[in-house]
């Protein structure tokens, strides 16, 4: 099936900065694709050339089959969006506004509506101005949510959300999956991602560093591996694929590529294994791992990961 | 003083941020002031010229309700004309500059929820708005030092230029202490735009009335209080005093009223609206409606009040006209125009200067949903650039005629009540209504600018303030004669004095739509953009 995005090699300047630096993203039909980067790495440009509110000065851009820039309104009817920054009219209502911005659209599913309005604990009579930022994101939730679009664009929806409601918004999002829904999240709550996403693209200063299902991105990275032996685990360090190897007595860590994991537990298991635990990287980690050398510079301890062994 | 904790370094901040939007206000209102008054000096060589321009203008009840009541005009000299042409609008520039700094700089912050953040800091309660009362201030006694230092160079009497100035930046003042205390009231800075600014309306209408009918309500009035220093005149310095009294009373409302109430909020109640919207969120023109409604019923109900105003002393002009021989001369010269007809014609033109500061807000509307970033969720919807812009547009387009049409039928309307005229309502609505075209190219200007950019859009501001120049200034700054030509107002027949001419209103409709069109087809081709 065609994909719903498709962006390849976009660029983007304002003025003297590049925002977008030959970006790709591809979104399936059908998927939960996680959208992740540092503040200011492009998502929210790469967002708005999708919907057409910005041009790019070069690349591709598909939406839905159609040029997002030349088939804008057509195209909008088959999606919702909701904003980073929810601006919404200060003398307005909660609920006037889920009106306005669904009415656009041909009206909103009454039931629907008010079920999630419900299910957000959304107080539609006071006026937006009154609204803190979570309740702001709730209104934009609730109408993008409560329309019938088949594809969701939301761009850090659940920053300002508290556990309980980022818990609502996690069975939202499931519930449109299973409705054959395709949503498209930026997020910086990797534990959410990690829930929903069945794809993530990951991207920097304005291009793509990777992209993949979960288990591919693992597969390209470490595994972590912490295992008591009888004899001494030193040699261990010898081995290809093998970092950060701490040793404590009997007692090994370290950090394996995935393609030498193979190696290392034939090593072990020569030690003498009396405990082995394994797990595979957090989605923390390969995010860290991306920026590893960003957070190094600015002195964030512990995530370079040169191999350079232990103090 | 801890409340005041911070001051100087909040100071220091609308210093930095305002480092050219604060010169840009004070010298270019001192420019034309000052420019005013130079001008006068050749115009006016001698006794006897003075005397024949206070022959001619005396009891003239247009040049009451338009500039003053006339102090001195019994032995006048040099001065007192300078006071008769510039003084009122010198009054309303300072007040208009004090109403939108102290705004910008108090209610304005807090909505966009950065006074917040300074307030978390080592920064007392009420050092945002004293901060930006005493940068105003400032700015208020700068504008008239500089006017009074130039004067007295010109060669104007030193004793009058001091109360001349004093008036100037003691009404600067009170709007300053009162755009404070306003919002502190209202519930966000809009609403603490208008309630000022329907203030400074109310002062300038008082005043007039109150000259024209020579009772109290003058004293009601800051700009009354201004005009009563008598400069040049046998100045009397009491009403500056009374300035200063009520801008520290105000300044101090604004404390007491800051403590009554929470960061964010307003003294006026906010009551919980609808929990569902009616059937106009389904188009968006029917949103444009409802975000716009509310301004279009306030400055009908302004300039109704106003028309009303002059067409309730439309009676008085003929009497006074009659006690002006020498008027009469020059009218009669002039055609015979009916002299009543010739003080509405300037009344209905003064309603449309006012009427485009409408027409401009509410075309700008799309800029200040767009820099908001309201404009992005519509837009994400099914909604075209193109169909969401001309929504807004079109209801400003006739958002402006509701408008020009009140401001008519309030003069038409109080005047039939003291004619017995009947007919004078839709003789006067008509003239006032021939207005629009003129009007709505200011609008079109705007629009025409918003396509190219977002910053660029507020120089339509500069377009209303050249319309203002060339209309009340172009003969006073002695501007050539072309340069009334760039002012649309300048083609419009002067209705009701004046014949209908139908083709410039024609040619001034066309020219608004074009600049619409042009506005509109660069903003389809250009990035949305935030802030």
């Amino acid at each position: 099936m065609a994909p719903v995005i498709r962006c390849s090699s976009l660029v983007k300047s304002f003025g003297s900065t590049r925002a977008l630096d030959g970006l790709d993203l591809e979104v399936a039909p059908g998927e939960v694709h996680g959208f992740l980067g540092p503040n200011g790495a492009g998502k929210t440009v790469t967002m708005r050339i999708v919907l057409g509110l910005l041009r790019a000065d070069a690349g591709e851009v598909t939406l839905l089959g159609g040029d997002p820039w030349r088939d804008a309104v057509a195209l909008h009817r088959r999606l919702a969006y909701v904003p980073g920054d929810t601006n919404l009219w200060p003398n307005l209502t909660g609920g006037e506004i889920i009106d306005v911005l669904g009415g656009l659209r041909g009206g909103l599913d009454g039931t629907r509506r008010a079920a999630l309005v419900d299910r957000f604990d959304l107080d539609p009579r006071k006026k937006a101005r009154t609204y803190s930022k979570g309740n702001r994101q709730k209104v934009a939730l609730v109408a993008a949510l409560a329309s019938d679009a088949e594809l969701l664009v939301l761009d850090e929806p659940t920053s300002g959300l508290d556990p309980l409601m980022e818990a609502v918004f996690q069975d939202c999002i499931l519930d449109a999956r299973a409705e054959g829904r395709t949503v498209l999240l930026s997020s910086h709550i990797l534990a959410e991602v990690e829930k929903l996403c069945d794809r993530v693209t990951i991207i920097r200063q304005g291009a793509t560093v990777q992209t993949g299902t979960l288990d591919e991105l693992r597969h390209l990275t470490r595994t972590t591996v912490t295992a008591e032996v009888r004899e001494s685990p030193e040699a261990l360090g010898d081995l290809a694929g093998v970092h950060d190897l701490v040793v404590d007595g009997h007692r090994a860590s370290f950090d394996v590529d995935s393609d030498h994991l193979d190696e290392a537990i034939s090593r072990l298991a020569a030690l003498g294994v009396t405990s082995l635990t394994s797990h595979p990287p957090t989605l923390e980690e390969l995010f860290l791992r991306h920026y590893g050398d960003e957070l190094a510079d600015i002195g964030v301890a512990g995530t370079a990961a040169p191999d350079d062994g232990r103090p | 003083m801890r409340t005041l904790t911070g001051l100087w370094r909040l100071v220091r901040l609308i210093l930095r941020r305002d480092r050219v939007r604060l010169p840009v206000w004070v010298l270019g209102l001192a420019a034309v002031v000052i420019g005013s008054g130079a001008s006068l000096v050749p115009l006016y060589p001698e006794q006897a010229d003075i005397q024949q321009y206070v022959d001619l203008f005396g009891d003239n009840p247009a040049l009451i309700a338009f500039a003053g009541p006339g102090y001195g005009f019994d032995n006048p000299n040099l001065g007192v004309i300078l006071v008769n042409e510039t003084q009122l609008w010198a009054c309303i520039g300072i007040a208009l500059m004090s109403i939108f700094l102290v705004n910008r700089h108090t209610r304005a912050e807090e909505d966009a929820e950065r006074t917040e953040v300074l307030r978390s800091s080592i920064v007392g309660r009420h050092a945002p708005t004293a901060a930006a009362v005493v940068v105003v201030a400032a700015a208020n006694v700068v504008f008239a030092a500089l006017c009074g230092i130039a004067f007295v160079a010109l060669g104007y009497g030193a004793t009058g230029t001091l109360a001349y100035a004093a008036g100037l930046a003691g009404c600067g003042l009170v709007f300053t202490g009162l755009t404070a205390a306003l919002a502190q009231l209202a519930g966000s800075s809009r609403a603490t735009l208008g309630l000022a600014t329907a203030v400074l309306g109310l002062a300038f209408v008082l005043r007039a009335v109150g000259d024209i009918t020579g009772n109290v309500l003058r004293w009601l009035s800051p700009i009354g209080w201004a005009q009563g220093v008598r400069a040049y005149a046998g100045e009397q310095w009491w009403p500056v005093a009374l300035c200063l009294a009520a801008t520290l009373l105000a300044v101090a409302a604004a404390f007491w009223l800051a403590t009554r109430r929470d960061l964010g909020s307003g003294i006026l109640p906010q009551r919980p609206g609808p929990a569902r919207a009616g059937t106009w969120a389904r188009s968006p023109i029917g949103l444009a409606v409802r975000l716009q409604r509310a301004t279009i019923v306030a400055w009908m109900a302004g300039l109704a009040l106003m028309g009303g105003v002059y067409g309730s002393i439309g009676e008085d002009v003929e009497e006074m006209i009659e006690d002006n021989e020498a008027f009469a001369d020059v009218l009669a010269q002039m055609g015979g125009a009916d002299v009543t007809d010739s003080f509405f014609a300037t009344a209905v033109s003064m309603q449309a200067v006012l009427a485009a500061g409408f027409a401009i807000s509410a075309a700008l509307r799309i800029r200040s949903e767009e820099a908001a970033g309201r404009v992005e969720p519509i837009l994400a919807g099914p909604v075209g650039r193109w169909r969401w812009a001309w929504s807004h547009l079109l209801v400003a387009a006739v958002g402006t005629v509701l408008v020009v049409a009140a401001g008519g039928v309030g003069v038409g309307a109080s005047y039939a009540a003291v004619s017995g005229d009947a007919s004078q309502v839709l003789r006067l609505t008509g003239a006032a209504l021939a207005t629009v075209p003129a009007v709505l190219v200011l609008a079109g200007v705007a629009v025409a600018l918003f396509g190219a950019s977002l910053r660029l859009s507020l120089v339509a501001w500069a377009g209303l303030g050249v319309v203002v120049l060339v209309e009340l200034f172009g003969e006073l700054l002695r501007l050539p004669s072309w340069s009334r030509v760039v002012s649309p107002l300048h083609h419009v027949p002067g209705l009701p004095a004046e014949d209908l001419r139908a083709v410039p209103l024609l040619v001034l409709t066309v020219i608004a739509v074009a600049l619409t069109a042009v506005g509109l087809a660069r903003f389809r081709s250009r990035d949305l953009q935030v802030g």
